[in-house]
């Protein structure tokens, strides 16, 4: 067959393919739809290689670069490396070359409409058992994660057009593992794939919801972490939102998504008088002094009042909760000024040539306290921050003591040198001058 | 009559004469360059020490225990397994420099700080604690621990 009359031949099925994909995608259903027609509900045994399938000739061959570029782009994606083809989400028959391979009787569904992709996607991913041949670890609870998510709840609620489905993330014909750096959902690229929609203001425009929380989380101190210092288990979106389940925190919950990873202080929290307070209040956790995409280095000028201390938001100086802070930001300043008076005093002796070396190592024991005292101030209780506190003040100002005994031996010694010097110098003197002595009184030179 | 040595200026007690003096000069510099260098110490960095010795036996160290000892100025951890293997890391913890400890009742390493978990290769398997710990090599001679940075 010449290659004229092979795309005269394929012309119809173009433009049948035009036509039934986009109305196909608008005219589905509310309701989420069953598995596609012609496609086995449960795909239960591994696929054949794909490398046959006339689809990808077709779409190659037609001239059409918008149908040409699903074909293109599927190289790369991770189904047709696991053996996947057109059919398994498209239907219809791969092994045809002429029009019957978009027969709806076999099961061709051309483009899945925007309620039905969940549901496609899911015929896989929904079941364990067929996942466990390709990623025994994979979780397969996608789909129902997806109905609990202002997306799905959207989707299935309000018919909205412009809410994401799996294809909005996963960008389909070009899936990759979320391992892959490349990936869409790639741990550093998760903010950019949310942030295509959420920062838009165009597509945002009518939700009622911010769009600079991308701007945000590009400053906050998780970004940082995962962009700059290359830690990958630093949040993203998806780490405080649920992935296939995104949604906004609630107010009472905001403090056990922190505490994922920040346990310590989670947990002096909710026992602390502030986690009632702020739930009664309605004030979000630890948001309400750390932000929540734009979360900065927490600081010790964050407590207590005055400058960019957050408890005067709040606290009053002369009330109970303002003198709270000044007492806790004084304790932990405190005990820094300690650990550092004891830090320089014991350099200076360790580079004068003095032996520290056992103080500097028992004062890493006054930093782990003041650690310790900044997790504490998350009881609000003065008590809890002083407990912390006066173990590493104590490590301080023993170390501090040594640096101090270290300064003044070194101090004697120095002195006993200038003393000896002295003396040294002031015998080859009296050596010199009573050698004067003796050549004035026998007029001639001493012979040695 | 002083014998002449080389030009018509030079003489024999001239050249002891500079002998001398410059070996008195040398004298004094190598006295005051050390008294100097002993007043006026060069900065001094981080310890560089590449290994240690411990004070410890190793049959004084017990199954799931550890204990912390000084690497230069920085804490490191000596571990025995629970299978009975002896095996160190740094005991400054990868989140924010405190100095982690074993703990029997979870058999590997933890950090009072912010609840922070080490497995017994120094993986971070749990809490804040972003990168494992340094691995260090142990080796014993004898009645001897040795711990050092390389193989």
């Amino acid at each position: 067959m010449t290659r004229a009359r092979r795309l005269a031949r394929f012309a119809p099925l173009v433009l049948l393919a035009i036509l039934t994909a986009a109305p196909t995608a608008a005219a589905q259903p509310a309701k989420p739809a069953a598995a596609p027609p012609g496609t086995s509900a449960t795909p239960a045994a591994r696929p054949a290689r794909p490398a046959a399938e006339g689809c990808v000739t077709c779409h190659l061959e037609i001239g059409d670069e918008r149908l040409a570029q699903p074909a293109k782009l599927f190289d790369g994606d991770i189904h047709k490396a696991k053996g996947f083809g057109c059919v398994a989400c498209h239907g219809g028959d791969g092994k045809s070359t002429d029009l019957e391979a978009m027969d709806p009787a076999k099961g061709y569904i051309g483009k899945p409409g925007r309620q039905q992709v969940a549901q496609v996607c899911g015929r896989c991913h929904s079941d364990a058992r067929f996942m466990k041949q390709y990623n025994p670890a994979l979780r397969v609870d996608q789909v129902a994660e997806y109905a609990t998510s202002v997306h799905g709840r959207r989707l299935r609620e309000l018919a909205d057009p412009k809410v994401a489905t799996c294809g909005s993330c996963h960008p389909a014909h070009s899936i990759k593992p979320p391992s892959d750096p490349a990936s869409s959902v790639h741990p550093l690229r998760v903010a950019r794939t949310c942030g295509a929609c959420h920062a838009d203001a165009t597509t945002m425009a009518g939700y009622k919801i911010p769009t600079d929380q991308l701007a945000k989380y590009t400053e906050s101190v998780h970004w940082k972490t995962m962009s700059a210092k290359g830690d990958l288990s630093a949040p993203t979106c998806n780490d405080c939102h649920g992935n296939h389940g995104a949604a906004p925190p609630g107010i009472s919950w905001v403090g056990n998504v922190c505490g994922q990873c920040h346990t310590v202080m989670a947990d002096l929290f909710a026992k602390s008088v502030h986690a009632r307070a702020f739930r009664d209040l309605g004030v979000p956790g630890c948001a309400a002094c750390h932000e929540n995409h734009d979360v900065q280095p927490a600081s010790t000028e964050m407590l207590g009042l005055g400058g960019r201390a957050i408890c005067s938001t709040c606290h009053e100086a002369k009330s109970k909760g303002g003198r709270a802070a000044l007492e806790m930001r004084g304790i932990i300043d405190g005990l820094r000024k300690e650990r550092d008076h004891a830090s320089e005093i014991l350099e200076r002796a360790e580079q004068a040539g003095m032996e520290v070396s056992q103080a500097r190592f028992d004062l890493n024991g006054a930093n782990d306290a003041l650690v310790k005292a900044r997790a504490a101030v998350h009881a609000f209780k003065v008590d809890a921050v002083k407990k912390e506190a006066d173990a590493g003040l104590g490590i301080a100002q023993k170390a501090y003591e040594r640096g101090v005994r270290a300064l003044e031996e070194l101090r004697f010694r120095r002195t006993g040198l200038v003393v000896s010097l002295v003396i040294i110098v002031v015998l080859i003197a009296g050596l010199v001058l009573k050698l004067r002595q003796l050549e004035r009184r026998t007029g001639s030179p001493v012979k040695g | 009559m002083e014998q002449t040595l080389g030009g018509p200026g030079a003489t024999r007690r001239g050249f002891v004469n500079w002998v001398l003096g410059t070996s008195a000069a040398a004298f004094v510099l190598s006295v005051l360059y050390p008294l100097t260098r002993y007043l006026i110490p060069p900065k001094t960095g981080e310890s560089q020490a590449a290994s240690v010795t411990l004070p410890i036996k190793p049959a004084d160290v017990k199954a799931n225990s550890g204990q912390i000892f000084k690497f230069g100025n920085r804490p490191a951890i000596l571990v025995r397994t629970p299978a009975g293997e002896l095996r160190a890391f740094s005991a400054v913890c990868t989140h924010l420099n405190c100095t982690v400890q074993y703990r029997t009742d979870l058999s590997h390493i933890w950090c009072a700080c912010h609840n922070g978990h080490f497995d017994l290769n120094g993986q971070n398997i749990a809490g804040p604690p972003p990168r494992p710990l340094d691995a260090y090599v142990v080796n014993v001679r004898g009645t001897q621990i040795v711990v050092s940075k390389g193989a």
